[in-house]
């Protein structure tokens, strides 16, 4: 009988063979990507970010309050997830499961504040076909609030997946995934709130 | 502080002193803007130099971005996207300027 043989493991010059590096790391790679579609989106409301067609600039229309609340409510979420990373890997089911509803609740409240502003915003009339500047501003928003519900419906899977599984390999790299898709958003609404509000209002 | 190894990923310190920091950084921008500490292209040039700050010290502490054991796949990647996201936004904006400034608007009313 022949014995096929293995090289071991150690010998290769790179020793992340393993199934968690790799899924993290494709990941990684899916989130650049995700980082390109909002550059490409911001580069868009750099050319346009003056073009009100003589309507209201943006500090007549945004709410820079609301936003800097968001901002905050947002932070704290990524910190109760990031929690839920590092619970994951303590492998301390009962805190990943508590650690990831907060992230929802917080998640859901980010969620209401940005709706709030585009009803208010719509209502008032200031919608996207009215001017360059406004399609802009809705573009990029709007992605962001888009992958911010993607992300809670991922939350609420997720939840699922550890409150019937437990701590397992697999779901320890669906909350690792999970954990870097929402520090990805977070660093898309500092720029957001850097970008369009904060110099909107200079 | 931060283990390399394995430690980084069970470990409160880098997750608190990201969030500590992202809030200051936050606080500062907001602050700087309401209250008008500064002026002019000044200001801009901080407000944005700190969200790219803010966004280094979260790429930092939460993606342990420059921190991992060679090969750096994760870090040599990033590199890779922020030149191709450059080369889109910047290459965009100056690309949109010259053509603002080398294209005459169009009058609307003709003198026919």
């Amino acid at each position: 009988m022949k014995e096929l043989k293995k090289a071991p493991l150690e010998k290769f010059p790179d020793s992340h063979h393993d199934i968690y590096s790799k899924t993290v790391f494709g990941f990684w790679l899916y989130i650049l990507t995700d980082f390109m579609l909002f550059a490409t989106l911001f580069a868009a409301y750099a050319v346009l970010h003056n073009s009100t067609y003589g309507g209201p600039p943006a500090k007549d229309i945004l709410s820079l309050d609301t936003a800097y609340i968001q901002s905050h409510v947002f932070l704290i979420s990524t910190l109760c997830i990031s929690f839920s990373g590092m619970y994951a890997h303590r492998r301390q089911a009962k805190l990943v499961n508590f650690t990831l509803i907060v992230t929802l609740l917080l998640g859901f409240l980010f969620l209401f504040l940005q709706f709030h502003e585009f009803h208010h915003l719509l209502q008032k009339g200031h919608s996207w076909v009215k001017s360059g500047y406004l399609s802009a501003y809705y573009t990029v928003v709007g992605t962001h609030t888009l992958h911010v519900v993607l992300g809670l419906i991922w939350i609420v899977l997720l939840i699922g997946s550890t409150f019937t599984r437990g701590v397992t390999p697999a779901t320890i790299r669906r909350v690792v995934c999970m954990k870097m898709f929402w520090q990805f958003l977070n660093i898309i609404w500092v720029f957001i709130f850097a970008i369009i509000y904060l110099l909107g209002f200079i | 502080m931060i283990d390399k190894h394995h430690g980084w990923n069970s470990s409160v310190k880098p997750i608190v002193l990201g969030f500590v920091i992202s809030i200051i950084l936050v606080f500062s921008s907001y602050q700087i803007v309401v209250y008008r500490h500064l002026s002019g292209s000044v200001l801009t040039f901080c407000v944005v130099g700190l969200a790219f700050f803010q966004a280094m010290m979260q790429l930092i502490f939460f993606f342990h971005i420059g921190l991992e054991d060679k090969p750096r796949w994760k870090f040599g990647m990033f590199l890779f996207m922020i030149f191709l996201a450059s080369c889109v936004v910047l290459g965009s904006m100056w690309i949109i300027k010259n053509i603002n400034s080398n294209v005459m608007m169009q009058m609307p009313m003709h003198a026919h």
